[in-house]
């Protein structure tokens, strides 16, 4: 694209191409960056000291020590596994079933507007509540309603939540976070040109050719935008766990062991913080190698 | 348009589309049962909440009387959601108007170094919520933003925009090339391009977009807790003040989540409008 | 294009600067309550607010509906309530008092956090105040509970609210089987009951199981003192010395609770605590249960389904004369406060006798649901006696014999204290140690596993 082609004179001091692309970028940008670092700055320096508020004492500096009591913490590796259970399998059981619904909304019928909504009221519920909710009314052992059911079929009652903790979070988390996997891919679905999908139609191709070549090639980077923004909001769910389980083995995960540490009754900021820059730099190294296996999602035409 | 090309083109009878149909109906009554279970649990006494599931009971509204009764000095719903739907509204409104053009220079008109900036974006999530709190809290009380609506609307704002930078982008990617070339032919200014090509096209993505923030910022409850207990608090901390540990509560708190949920839901409905499919691609003039 | 960018810029920063200013005014006025929130509208010229934190609790909220008509009224104070659960006050309280967040006049804290912030410096000494007020009458408080909130015998908070533990069980069921409760009962003589009473309709008892250390650990701590085992030793000085997880004494505890809910206990109990245990007791699911005295309250209420049919035991020991629990909510003044003498006037209405007086008639319980626990007086008081004559002696009793000085058979240090140690890495190590024990019930991994991996954390602490 050459700015000569313009009709309008360019203004007396013309900004380059490359400042008249960044200048809508600038807001944005600034705002975030100033949000974001000054707290991550301030992380990384408490990570560093021995700060604690319960008993108060003098903040002081210890160097690197936090981080070397951290790799020698046998509990910290268990949370970190049980972080990538339970992150790694809501992720996937909510990307599938997101995709399924997505498609099974995109056609027309008798109140799909129903449906839709139907089906994206989990995710509006607050964490907390939908935790109470699955462990009081769905999960319990006496009263849940998945019981009740069990046993009017003849089975043993299942203690859901206590013999199989990691399980049932990652089943809640599969239920909440559907909706969002189904909103991006509805959307992707929707943004798809239909004149296409007609050409395609009217050459003959099958309803299931269309679907594996152009359906699902036009997903696909709405199905990596899913993975990718979806793992970075269910690494660090921690709320649910609290109010599910309390903790423990096979439940705790990572935000929720650096939450015990500090607020949550170790007050232990010190502690606390250099378990999250361990955290930060973890999420940036596999952001780094997913981002290379999600090509599509980075894929961009080269500019004009 | 009439059904009969629709039918030959799509390749499949109305018997199979209306199969399609019924089974999203199955599907969505079976994913929404467990709210649905809630709603009836709102409208029980906590005797029956907290025993075997009942289907037939004698319902009764006065646990949404016992949560909506408003008592001076105790937040009463009334406060917290005008607090929440000012908070939610304003930022959202930061996030979609830093967004939209952030999208377009990652997008349309890609900056040179488009995807370390994206990378920079999300990376400032990576950062867990318990941890930040500490430095946020400090910033904020330094900053006399604590117990202010200010705190949450910034705070919201820079917690969304990295989700509505990515997802816009992913959805101005959709525009055809074509379209953007032709505009800036005809000497349209950045303003233009966005609204007669940009935003239509990309409408459903923009109201998903926009959905999710709303959805992210009105359900946010650890951050508004802690910054805002005593003045500014927003409707999932009104919420939680249902749950006792010395008695039953899971009725109240089914009724106070219903009410806190229907916003959330009227959101999501205008948002579906809005998401269905855009213009044809024959519409531009 | 480069002149739009500029308008644009420019009215997108004006709006966000506008909106902010414009929220200044709203988010400072419109929040907690109708009226202006700094300048208070008194009723007698004088005036002001204050903050106040408390937990959620039946009768918590009780005070704060009646607070306009019984203290704003007389006394021109308005009281702005920030009503939390207890792990988010907890966590706020404890940053606001410990950290210096100004935001609460007055906060609610419990008999954990009491000696430690009053020895740490936080909180205003309330013994002065306390002992100039007449009409707060100080020496009405029941002594272990004022101990409890004291440190170096300076009162520290002010209680409202007071529970120990101790055992409900269905007279029913128990006469049905041919069984008698001793009012003093030992744990093998529960546990024998609880097994013979046991069957797939109605487990023979209800113990807490729920990861947490005020939770599990609050229940299971009392085991612990009275089977002769501790947290940790303690040193002459009374601090810290050796973890001792990983001795016969806490083994034996453990592998005792264990069992008992192995054998007798409700099902899924690694999840239960106190309001789990309740619906299934008045749902008749279980026989038997042990916990806080206040939910005697509940389950004699109006519209409980076994009013009438249940019996109350102290809680029962083993090695130890008396093992019940001793736990208050109670009302501190953080010393960051700039309204500390509106502060005082709120806590001592709030916990004075007066209020329990007036309260009963006018909350929607009835006099059974009044604040038990915190004074002498209230078990004086002919409606209360009447109500509550179920369950009050035994109450007043357990609280009254609460160990709080010496709750097991060996030295320990962070005393007073029976169900939880009163050191702060406390909350940590409990909070862990019990999701390791919670484990253990839930079939999950053993009891020497746990023990280890307890010991591991609770090593951490001390010498």
């Amino acid at each position: 694209m050459n700015a000569t082609t313009l009709r309008r004179p360019l203004p007396r001091y013309a900004l380059s191409e490359s400042w008249r692309r960044r200048l809508p970028l600038l807001p944005a940008l600034l705002f975030t960056i100033a949000l974001t670092q000054v707290p991550f700055v301030m992380s990384i320096y408490y990570s560093l000291t021995d700060w604690h508020v319960v008993p108060p004492g003098p903040r002081e500096f210890v160097g690197l020590d936090n981080y070397n009591k951290l790799f020698s913490d046998h509990f910290f590796g268990q949370a970190v596994w049980t972080s990538v259970k339970l992150t790694v399998v809501p992720v996937l059981g909510s990307l599938v079933l997101g995709a399924a619904f997505a498609l099974l909304l995109d056609r027309r019928f008798f109140g799909r507007g129903i449906v839709r909504t139907l089906l994206i009221t989990p995710f509006l519920l607050m964490p907390v509540v939908v935790g109470l909710i699955w462990k009081n009314q769905m999960f319990d052992t006496l009263y849940g309603v998945l019981n009740w059911g069990i046993d009017k079929l003849g089975f043993t009652p299942v203690e859901w939540v206590s013999r199989y903790p990691t399980w049932s979070i990652a089943l809640v988390l599969i239920w909440q976070w559907t909706p969002f996997m189904m909103l991006i891919l509805l959307a992707g679905l929707q943004s798809m040109p239909s004149d296409v999908i007609e050409a395609a139609k009217v050459d003959g191709a099958t309803p299931w050719g269309i679907f594996r070549q152009l359906t699902l090639s036009h997903l696909r980077p709405y199905m990596e935008l899913g993975i990718l923004l979806g793992t970075i909001y269910l690494i660090q769910v921690y709320d649910l766990i609290a109010v599910m389980t309390g903790g423990g083995p096979g439940s705790t995960n990572v935000p929720y062991f650096v939450f015990q540490r500090s607020i949550g009754g170790g007050w232990e900021f010190g502690r606390a913080s250099s378990y999250s820059i361990v955290v930060v730099l973890a999420s940036i190294v596999i952001a780094t190698v997913a981002l290379r296996v999600l090509s599509n999602l980075l894929k961009g035409e080269e500019a004009a | 348009m009439s059904d009969e090309p629709k039918v030959r083109a799509v390749g499949e009878g109305r018997i199979v589309n209306s199969a399609f149909g019924l089974l999203a109906w199955i599907v969505g009554l079976v994913f929404f049962f467990p709210v649905f279970w809630m709603v009836l649990n709102s409208f029980k006494s906590e005797q029956d909440a907290n025993t075997s599931p009942k289907l037939f009971f004698h319902p009764t509204l006065d646990r949404y009387r016992d949560v909506t009764k408003s008592t001076t000095g105790l937040l009463s719903f009334a406060d917290a959601f005008a607090n929440s739907a000012v908070v939610v509204l304003l930022s959202t409104a930061i996030v979609m108007a830093l967004a939209i053009p952030a999208a377009y220079a990652l997008a349309i008109r890609p900056v040179a170094k488009w995807r370390d900036v994206l990378f920079f974006f999300i990376s400032t999530k990576f950062l867990p919520v318990v941890a930040s709190i500490l430095p946020i809290w400090i910033l904020a009380r330094n900053l006399h933003l604590l117990n202010t609506r200010q705190s949450l609307i910034i705070l919201y704002t820079a917690i969304n925009l990295p989700l509505a930078v990515w997802m816009l982008r992913s959805f101005f990617r959709e525009v055809p090339r074509e379209l953007i070339e032709a505009a800036e032919i005809d000497g349209a200014s950045l303003r233009g391009q966005l609204t007669s090509i940009i935003l239509p096209i990309a409408a459903p993505g923009i109201a998903a977009t926009a959905l999710l923030c709303v959805i992210f910022a009105w359900n946010e409850f650890f951050y508004a807790v802690q910054l805002n207990p005593v003045k500014g608090s927003t409707v999932p901390i009104w919420v939680t003040t249902n749950i006792s540990t010395r008695g039953d509560f899971l009725a109240k708190l089914s009724a106070a989540s219903v009410l806190a949920c229907i916003p959330v839901v009227l959101a999501g409905w205008i948002a579906q409008k809005r998401m269905i499919r855009g213009l044809a691609m024959g519409a531009i003039k | 294009m480069r002149r739009f960018l500029r308008l644009w810029s420019a009215a997108a920063l004006l709006a966000v600067v506008g909106a902010i200013a414009a929220c200044g005014g709203g988010g400072g006025s419109s929040s907690n309550s109708s009226s202006a929130a700094s300048s208070g509208t008194p009723a007698q010229g004088k005036g002001g607010s204050i903050n106040v934190a408390i937990v959620d609790n039946p009768q918590m909220k009780d005070i704060a509906a009646l607070t306009p008509k019984l203290f704003t009224a007389q006394s021109g104070i308005k009281v702005n309530y920030t009503v939390l659960d207890e792990g988010t006050l907890r966590q706020v309280t404890t940053r606001d008092v410990a950290a210096g967040g100004r935001q609460f006049d007055v906060a609610m804290i419990g008999p954990y956090e009491a000696p430690q912030f009053g020895k740490d410096g936080n909180l205003v000494d309330l013994t002065p105040l306390a002992t100039a007020d007449s009409a707060y009458n100080v020496s009405d408080l029941i002594p272990a509970v004022r101990s409890a909130l004291s440190a170096d015998g300076k009162l520290y908070a002010s209680p409202f609210y007071g529970e120990s533990s101790f055992l409900m069980y269905r007279k029913d069921v128990l006469k049905k089987a041919g069984l008698t409760m001793p009012a003093k009962p030992s744990w093998d003589q529960v546990a024998d009951i609880a097994r013979k009473v046991n069957s797939s309709q109605m487990a023979g008892i209800c113990l807490r199981g729920k990861p947490g250390w005020g939770d599990l650990g609050a229940s299971f701590t009392t085991v612990l003192n009275t089977f002769g085992g501790t947290w940790w030793s303690a040193k002459p000085d009374g601090s810290v010395d050796k973890a001792q997880i990983n001795t016969p004494a806490f083994k034996q505890a453990l592998q005792f609770y264990v069992n008992l809910v192995h054998d007798a206990g409700e099902k899924n109990a690694a999840n239960d605590s106190f309001n789990e245990c309740l619906s299934q007791y008045k749902d008749g699911k279980v026989a038997m249960w042990y916990d806080a005295t206040v939910a005697a309250g509940l389950l004699e209420a109006s519209d409980s389904p076994v009013k009438g049919k249940n019996g109350y035991a102290a809680a029962p020991v083993e090695k130890t004369p008396a093992s019940g629990w001793l736990w208050s909510w109670a009302l501190a003044i953080p010393k960051t406060s700039s309204k500390q003498d509106l502060a005082w006037k709120y806590v001592s209405w709030a916990t004075g006798p007066q209020y329990l007086k007036e309260a009963g008639a006018q909350i929607s319980g009835g006099w059974a649901a009044i604040p038990p626990g915190t004074r002498k007086s209230t078990y004086e008081i002919p409606q209360y006696k009447k109500a509550a004559k179920a369950f009050a002696n035994q109450t007043l009793a357990s609280i009254a014999a609460a160990p709080i000085n010496n709750p097991g058979t060996t030295k320990r240090p962070g005393l007073p204290g029976v169900q939880y140690v009163g050191i702060p890495q406390f909350q940590d190590v409990g909070n862990q140690c019990t999701q390791q024990f919670s484990a253990v019930m839930a079939g999950r991994t053993s009891v020497d596993a746990a023990v280890k991996n307890c010991q591991d954390i609770a090593a951490q602490v001390g010498s």
